[in-house]
């Protein structure tokens, strides 16, 4: 174990994180003398000197590095080749703007309209003979065609309807209001509904 | 921009900086490549001056790039070879010589395995001589931070040689 110095100055443990900065002259010149006296007196801290001299200089001495001659000819070949590529002009299927502006909406309109028809023409049909199950369950199948085509017209303007919400939401409000006209009895389609729910 | 004069300045410091990042001589190649295909791609948009520090900046990207790809540390014991291109400045006796192909090797093997941003700061200082604030460009790191990482760089070299050769370091 090399000696240290009784009373240096500057601490081995300071002076192990100025050697880079003093073997690069980055010092400021108080730190860099104080450093120089603490070497005077400590062979460790100077053996340490030396190895950082040493691999800073071993770094430089590390030579630039020259790629293949063949790597410019490569290149050249690949940029040539991109160069060449005929860049498809296929792009993915949409409707034109001004059709997916009014097809949407007019489907949806077309559907209330039919819907809003049947029920009042249902509803003038007096006096109207109480309908049979089978009757309320196709008018719910009507219904549900209806509110399908709805759904699928708002899918394709990318709206995402989630079922339960078109279920709680849109089936059950529209098949409650189909059933007043169609049976006195109310509770009908929604008691249907709920015993097939379950 | 004329590429072709670029892609001839540069394609050294592009080489030398994945060589000695990666290790090994095939990516370093691969990545050159890239690099310089990229150049071709961007050329009409960069200037003479600041081509450089793009051009490293590319490259350091793309060996991060190869090495997330390859899924190892950028070290490997295998991935350390000799040299071949290292051109003979000067005349040294066989001892020299003897003594500097190892500490030459020794060094490249440490440099390998340290960790970043350490090893690209002493690759760009040490071995390509760039400034600080050129340094800083590149790493995108203010410029006493640079200063910062060369210096403890060298330190943890040092201190791998250490713990490697033992007293036969600082001897």
């Amino acid at each position: 174990v090399t000696q240290r110095p009784t009373d240096p100055a500057m601490t081995c443990a300071e002076i192990e994180g100025l050697l880079e900065p003093f073997v690069d002259d980055e010092l400021e010149a108080a730190e860099a003398a104080a450093l120089r006296s603490h070497l005077a007196e400590c062979p460790a801290c100077s053996a340490e000197l030396a190895l950082a001299e040493r691999i800073r200089t071993g770094l430089r001495t590390l030579p630039e590095l020259d790629p293949s001659p063949s790597i410019l000819e490569r290149v050249r070949a690949q940029a040539a080749a991109e160069s060449a590529k005929v860049v498809p002009l296929v792009r993915p299927f949409r409707p034109a703007r001004a059709v997916r502006r009014w097809v949407i909406p007019a489907a949806v309109a077309a559907a209330l309209a039919g819907l809003l028809a049947t029920t009042l023409l249902l509803r003038f049909q007096r006096p109207a003979p109480s309908p049979t199950t089978a009757e309320v369950q196709a008018a719910e199948q009507q219904a549900r065609y209806a509110l399908a085509y709805i759904g699928r017209a708002t899918r394709q303007a990318s709206l995402t309807l989630r079922d339960d919400v078109l279920e709680k939401r849109v089936v059950l409000p529209t098949a409650l209001s189909v059933e007043r006209p169609l049976d006195p009895r109310p509770g009908l389609i929604l008691e249907h509904h709920l015993t097939k729910g379950t | 921009m004329d590429f072709e004069e670029a892609a001839r300045r540069h394609q050294r410091r592009v080489y030398t900086f994945a060589h000695y990042f990666l290790g090994n001589r095939e990516e370093a190649e691969d990545v050159t490549q890239e690099v310089l295909l990229r150049l071709w791609r961007h050329c009409d948009h960069l200037e003479e001056v600041m081509v450089e520090a793009w051009l490293l900046k590319v490259t350091r990207n793309a060996c991060f790039d190869l090495l997330r790809r390859r899924r190892l540390p950028a070290h490997s014991a295998s991935s350390i070879e000799l040299l071949t291109h290292e051109p003979a400045s000067r005349e040294p006796s066989p001892e020299d010589q003897a003594e500097d192909a190892s500490l030459s090797r020794q060094l490249r093997k440490a440099l390998n395995e340290l960790e970043e941003p350490y090893r690209s700061a002493l690759i760009l200082r040490e071995i390509q001589d760039l400034a600080y604030h050129e340094i800083a460009t590149i790493l995108e790191l203010p410029l006493n931070t640079v200063r910062v990482h060369i210096h403890r760089g060298r330190q943890r070299l040092r201190e791998h040689f250490k713990e490697a050769y033992g007293d036969a370091a600082t001897h």
